[in-house]
């Protein structure tokens, strides 16, 4: 037990580097990237007195390294600077929409997990079979097909053609659904910077309770959720498809199934008890990488919906040249990959003991 | 032959008279729907004086010779002007105006719906009426805050909560005020109001802010109200022409013991102002939400809620209105055009804007230092084949740096015709054959600007006399340096936009094409002075 504490403390240490790097890595990038942001807050026609305004009332033209080491000190302190745009603090912009993100995030992963692991499975038992041929080509439209274009193709099909679905946005969230039901206590809030980071305690139920609401509110969350997540699910789902097929193929070409099979266990149980659960090692461990990779990565599907999580934030923040935004949200993705990673790590280490050594 | 007899006739309209019409007279294919045609009623009879002509009294008759005058000189390939081009639902009435704002007032439910949402490419930057810069924030919080003076759909001077304005004296107005109008927080609009507004934006000390707008209200110095107290004078060092001009485009007004009580982070996030709609709901980012405000001054707003979202690609703005997810949409690109064309609950609303896109040549630079060189620019591309091919129609030609419609607008004059053989022949003349030129443009910063930079310097390529490319810019380093106010850093020869939305040609001109302009290409006698006397002279607003 003490070394898997240890084991943490280490990855959590390689985690704030990583961390500090990514900050450094876009100070760098601003010192190489030409224009002022000036010119992307002021039009052609503003003066040169009004350029000396906003650029003085912004700190422009403080020299970068004092920039940096203002900006780490203000990140220690759970501060993240003023945006260069609205001049508004950057830390609760970024928190703000943080959950959109995330339920995206997660909604793209369930999809991906519930389709992948049927159908890697039904692939690689009936190999060759029609489902296995279908699997495999729909892996592979799913891992070639770019992101953008598949969401455009669904809203044009399934939102302006049938009217299924809508377009885009995201009128609410999931917390101000479950909030019909559940309410945060007035004496603080949910989430703190100190310890205890989360007060569970502070969850009560909502005092008229809004079964109705809940269900309206559900219904048009999951309504807006619906096309982003399978857009930004598809190429994971793809992948993760493929990655259970061949583990699945392995196992079951293996020696303990074979002996399994040999003393004359049934065959449902020496699929699903043994083969799938080793297959599903390495499995949980892409899945919980690639829940990282689409909190950052979901830049493209949210500006195709107007998702207004993280992603497009980062886009309006890069459109404007407004690089306190454009770290802010760079740290919050950095660190969010992080803790995946770290959470990750923990898991396979509990799964896998040996990887501690 | 032809190339010969124009050229004379060049020579002479260089001197600076009006007409030059009968040189442009072959562009009739200007067939943009609505398009309202820039000669119309005035054309047919080009003023053939020559030599020196009396001075005109006016102010406007010196900005139309200034726009004669740089027509002829050619400091840039005049380019298009930009439509505003909009999708709309069937559901509500509406109609684009020029200025590229979107007036919430002017939107009608049709039906028995009564919200309407507006899609715009991006959301505000802060709610402070006085501390920002850009379309999209002016777009939002001008349903909420008013100007004492305002503009109509056309861009025609309208009265907003001045009920009438005079010029008291050179460097001196008077706004007469009106005494019914209240706040939305219930506070009554005093004159305290209306000059504390003026000297937050012209005033570093007044109201917690060193306001990005001061140079909007150029010239003004500060505000106070009246003795009477239903009226404030304004104050501006010189004659300030424009005056009226600059305050039907800007300065907002704010309750003034409101803006004291509060701090910056309350004022981004709230708003208190006298117009037509109150905030209802601010989520930063993400939308805003009005409700109608019923004690409005003149009738309430046909819509009871008005609601402004974003969605910075523009092929989601057109999904949300083909689905009837919102009403109106902004900067709806050619591609998508025809789409909404053909459905059946949306359509396009396009108008010109106050936009105009050209090609700045330095004068002091080889070869763009002969003026039969630029001249030559002009004749050598096809400007309503480029606005047809990579703009669908949407944009109109220009021959002059002001716009029609403009104070200074000069009718006469008509864009140069495409006459590859007349440019090659200016350019034998010019003693420049052979030069070899680059055009740089910024990507995506206007709407087809690469595409529009790649057409010109095709056709001038073509030419057999010159070699032309086109390069890509980073929009902010090209910005940075055209601003520097150095001419030799930047390039001779470039792609830019300039927006003017207070409808007078001296501010294009000033900037752009004067000796001492901030963002100049240009430097000549004649028109330095003819802008010198138009700025000396008062009258026009």
């Amino acid at each position: 037990m003490a070394s898997f504490g240890r084991f943490l403390a280490r990855r959590t240490a390689q985690g704030l580097f990583v961390v500090l790097g990514v900050v450094t890595v876009v100070f760098a990038l601003r010192y190489v990237t030409p224009g002022s942001p000036v010119d992307f807050i002021a039009p052609l026609d503003a003066s040169q007195a009004t350029r000396r305004r906003i650029a003085d009332a912004r700190g422009l033209d403080d020299p970068l390294w004092l920039q940096y080491v203002t900006y780490i000190g203000d990140l220690l302190q759970g501060e993240m600077g003023y945006s260069y745009r609205s001049r508004t603090a950057v830390a609760p912009r970024v928190f703000a929409k943080l959950p959109a993100t995330l339920e995206l995030a997660v909604a793209a992963t369930v999809v991906a997990v519930a389709l992948s692991i049927p159908l890697g499975v039904v692939s690689a038992t009936r190999r060759h079979a029609l489902p296995d041929k279908a699997a495999t080509l729909f892996s592979l439209l799913g891992i070639s097909t770019p992101n953008f274009w598949l969401g455009v193709m669904l809203v044009i099909l399934f939102a302006v053609q049938f009217d299924v679905f809508p377009t885009s946005a995201r009128p609410v969230g999931f917390l101000e659904t479950v909030g019909n039901l559940l309410v945060v206590a007035a004496d603080g809030p949910l989430v703190s910077t100190a310890w205890p980071l989360v007060h569970l305690d502070r969850l009560v139920l909502a005092a008229p309770l809004d079964a109705s609401g809940f269900v309206a509110d559900g219904r048009t969350w999951v309504a807006h959720l619906f096309l982003p997540a399978v857009t930004l699910g598809t190429y994971f789902t793809a992948l993760i498809t493929r990655l259970t097929r061949s583990g699945m193929l392995e196992q079951l070409g293996s020696g303990y199934i074979r002996a399994a099979r040999a003393k004359g266990l049934p065959e449902a149980l020496v699929r699903y008890r043994h083969a799938l659960r080793n297959t599903l090692i390495p499995v949980i461990t892409v899945v919980g990488l690639q829940l990282g990779t689409l909190i950052g990565g979901a830049v493209i599907t949210e500006a195709v919906f107007a998702w207004p999580g993280l992603g497009t934030l980062v886009i309006d923040a890069i459109n404007n040249r407004d690089w306190p935004l454009i770290q802010g949200c760079l740290v919050v993705i950095g660190t969010g990959f992080v803790v995946v990673n770290i959470a990750v790590d923990a898991l396979y280490a509990r799964l896998n003991p040996q990887v501690m050594e | 032959m032809r190339p010969e007899i124009e050229r004379r006739r060049f020579l002479e309209l260089a001197g600076a008279t009006t007409g030059v019409a009968a040189l442009a007279g072959c562009t009739d294919d200007d067939d943009g729907g609505d398009t309202p045609t820039a000669t119309d009623g005035e054309d047919g009879t080009p003023t053939e004086e020559t030599a020196t002509p009396s001075d005109p009294e006016t102010r406007e008759g010196y900005l139309k010779r200034a726009n004669a005058v740089l027509h002829a000189e050619a400091p840039w390939i005049y380019l298009n002007r930009q439509y505003s081009v909009y999708g709309k639902s069937t559901d509500v009435e509406w109609d684009a105006r020029r200025d590229e704002t979107i007036d919430g007032y002017a939107i009608e439910p049709t039906g028995d719906r009564l919200s309407v949402t507006i899609t715009q490419s991006e959301m505000d930057s802060g709610l402070d009426p006085h501390d920002h810069r850009e379309t999209p924030t002016d777009n939002i919080v001008r349903q909420a805050y008013e100007g004492l003076l305002g503009r109509d759909r056309e861009g025609k001077v309208v009265e907003q909560l001045a009920t009438g304005f005079e010029r008291v004296e050179d460097g001196r107005v008077r706004f007469e005020l009106r005494s019914d109008v209240t706040f939305h927080n219930g506070d009554p609009f005093t004159a305290a109001d209306a000059g504390f507004s003026v000297n937050r934006i012209v005033q570093s000390d007044v109201g917690g802010l060193e306001s990005p707008q001061v140079d909007q209200l150029a010239g003004v110095t500060g505000a106070t109200p009246a003795d009477d107290g239903g009226a404030v004078i304004v104050e501006s060092d010189g004659i300030n022409p424009v005056v009226f001009s600059l305050f039907a485009t800007y300065c907002d007004v704010v309750n003034k013991s409101w803006i004291e009580d509060n701090d910056a982070a309350y004022i981004n996030s709230h708003m208190n102002g006298t117009g037509p709609f109150a905030l209802e709901t601010y989520e930063q980012d993400v939308k805003v939400v009005f409700e109608r405000h019923d004690d409005y001054y003149r009738d309430p707003a046909p819509a009871e809620q008005l609601t402004i979202q974003a969605a910075d690609e523009s092929s989601t703005r057109v999904n949300q209105l083909q689905s009837g997810e919102t009403d109106i949409i902004v900067n709806v690109p050619p591609q998508s055009v025809g789409e909404i064309q053909n459905s059946d609950d949306a359509e396009i609303s396009a108008v010109p804007s106050t936009r105009v896109l050209y090609n700045a040549m330095i004068y002091n630079a080889e070869p763009f230092d002969s003026v039969e060189f630029r001249q030559a620019m002009n004749y050598a591309i096809d400007l309503p084949g480029i606005i047809e091919t990579v703009l669908s129609e949407f944009g109109d030609p220009t021959g002059q740096p002001t716009l029609e419609g403009f104070t200074g607008y000069n009718a006469d004059v008509d864009p140069y015709p495409h006459e590859p053989e007349t440019a090659e022949t200016l350019v034998e003349e010019s003693g420049y054959a052979g030069a070899s030129i680059t055009l740089h443009t910024p990507n995506g910063r206007y709407l087809k600007d690469f595409e529009i930079a790649q057409a010109v310097v095709d056709e001038v390529d073509s030419l057999s006399n010159v070699d032309a490319e086109v390069k890509q810019r980073d929009f902010g380093k090209l910005a940075g340096e055209l601003l520097d106010g150095d001419l030799e850093t930047g390039p001779d020869w470039y792609l830019i936009g300039w927006g003017n939305a207070t409808f007078d040609a001296s501010q294009t001109i000033l900037p752009l094409l004067t000796t001492d302009g901030a963002l100049t290409s240009y430097s000549s006698e004649r028109v330095d002075e003819l802008m010198d006397q138009a700025q000396s002279t008062g009258g026009s607003n």
